[in-house]
């Protein structure tokens, strides 16, 4: 299964990769890792010290909210915002 | 044609003066994020830490200032520990090696030059570590001062360590500070204080003034002792304290209380002093008459030892100095919340 994923730019600016992708899998975990294995620098951006997807990053798999055991079906659009609760600053 | 970089809650910008006195503005590099602290490879390059309220943290590499690159690995807790990293506070070079100083009050190392790095376990899991309480930054591990196989690290709010091995194992340094959460003068826990700022004699390391949440201080044998130091100062509190290796002079930006995190009566002056902290006068002139309700945090402060000092508030403006702290300008453009400036070398 091969997915779309989609990128926001305050992050792809910032690390200076693509905002659009290809990955494959059958959930969204794994869809990601492969991301991950062609763009190593995205692993620690997009998830936290222990393996989920950081608490102000919203995923979507078509459409849907999503987490990483959520299926993912042939040709899905993937996409990644960032929460607008992550807007608050921690200091 | 002087340069500054300075780090804000919303990015980095590119200050060059040009001939005719005005400052050109190149930014904002890494656009939405917060760029907490700048830093050198050993072989010159640049490095700022930068951190976003969603995406992580990372750390960035440049040649000229200007053309960043991801190192890709930034310092990250191990995963057994349950801590997610914010933010790193302070990068410091020594020789090939360099220090991260983090949120969470982490301490980590690199030997190549910031594209790998290692958890410092003897101070990150230290045998006090459960008695640690953040400050309003929350905890954070943001001064590191190194002399050969000595290293001392400020951490908010839980004081200065000192390692006598280089990084094995960890002491706290902090007796003759007050403690943080306590009215009792007496009071001598082994953590509970809120170091701000570390400046060190680079001929004498054992010499080390320290900008404190509870007042200013002195020690003479490393930290073993401390001793406050506050003639002349309109208060004890702020975040800075900067050591001119040139000429010795002492510099910090006194603010007037935990509480109101702001210069008395709106008088934002740098103080300075030339013996050794004993008394402390306004460090030049130029200060703007008009009141300045705003902020000088620790890592917004610097100078090259040539003369050049500069710093800039939390209410985004930077003041300059180019012959020795004697007049002070305030530059026109404005930025964010200033958590870090770098003049360029």
């Amino acid at each position: 299964v091969s997915a779309r994923i989609r990128l926001p730019s305050v992050l792809t600016e910032t690390i200076g990769v693509g905002a659009r992708h290809e990955a494959a899998g059958e959930t969204l975990g794994e869809v990601l890792d492969d991301l991950f294995s062609r763009v190593p620098v995205l692993r620690h951006h997009l998830l936290d010290e222990q393996g989920r997807i950081r608490p102000h990053v919203l995923v979507f798999v078509d459409a849907a909210r999503a987490d990483i055991k959520t299926a993912v079906g042939a040709n899905a659009e993937i996409q990644v915002l960032q929460a607008v609760s992550g807007g608050r600053s921690e200091s | 044609m002087r340069r500054i970089a300075v780090g804000t809650e919303k990015g980095g910008y590119l200050l060059t003066e040009s001939s005719g006195g005005t400052w050109m503005v190149e930014g904002p590099q890494f656009p939405g994020w917060k760029v907490s602290a700048f830093g050198e490879t050993s072989g010159g390059e640049h490095l700022a830490a930068v951190a976003s309220n969603w995406f992580g943290i990372g750390v960035h590499i440049s040649p000229d200032w200007s053309q960043w690159a991801d190192l890709g690995a930034p310092p990250v807790w191990p995963e057994n520990t349950g801590r997610a990293m914010e933010q790193i506070w302070a990068l410091h070079r020594d020789g090939s090696r360099l220090w991260a100083g983090t949120s969470q009050a982490g301490l980590f190392t690199s030997d190549d030059d910031g594209r790998t790095w290692a958890p410092v376990d003897g101070l990150n899991e230290h045998r006090t570590r459960d008695q640690w309480q953040p400050g309003f930054g929350g905890l954070a591990a943001h001064r590191i001062l190194t002399s050969g196989e000595q290293i001392w690290v400020g951490i908010s709010a839980v004081g200065v360590f000192r390692s006598d091995d280089g990084g094995t194992t960890w002491a706290p340094k902090n007796l003759g500070v007050h403690p943080v959460d306590t009215a009792d003068d007496a009071a001598a826990p082994e953590v509970g204080y809120c170091v701000h700022g570390l400046a060190q004699d680079p001929r004498d390391p054992l010499r080390i003034w320290r900008q404190d949440h509870r007042g200013v201080f002195r020690t003479v044998d490393g930290g073993d002792s401390w001793q406050r130091i506050e003639n002349g100062l309109p208060a004890g509190f702020g975040f800075v304290m900067w050591r001119d290796r040139a000429s010795g002079r002492l510099l910090t930006v006194p603010l007037h209380s935990d509480e109101n995190r702001v210069p008395v009566e709106g008088r934002l002056r740098a103080y300075g002093s030339d013996d050794d902290g004993e008394s402390w006068t306004v460090a030049g002139e130029g200060w703007s008459e008009a009141p300045q309700f705003t902020g000088v945090l620790r890592g917004a402060f610097d100078g090259d030892d040539d003369g050049n000092f500069c710093f800039g508030t939390t209410g985004g403006k930077i003041w300059i100095t180019s012959d020795g702290a004697r007049t002070w300008r305030e530059l026109q453009p404005a930025f964010p919340r200033i958590y870090a400036l770098s003049i360029v070398r």
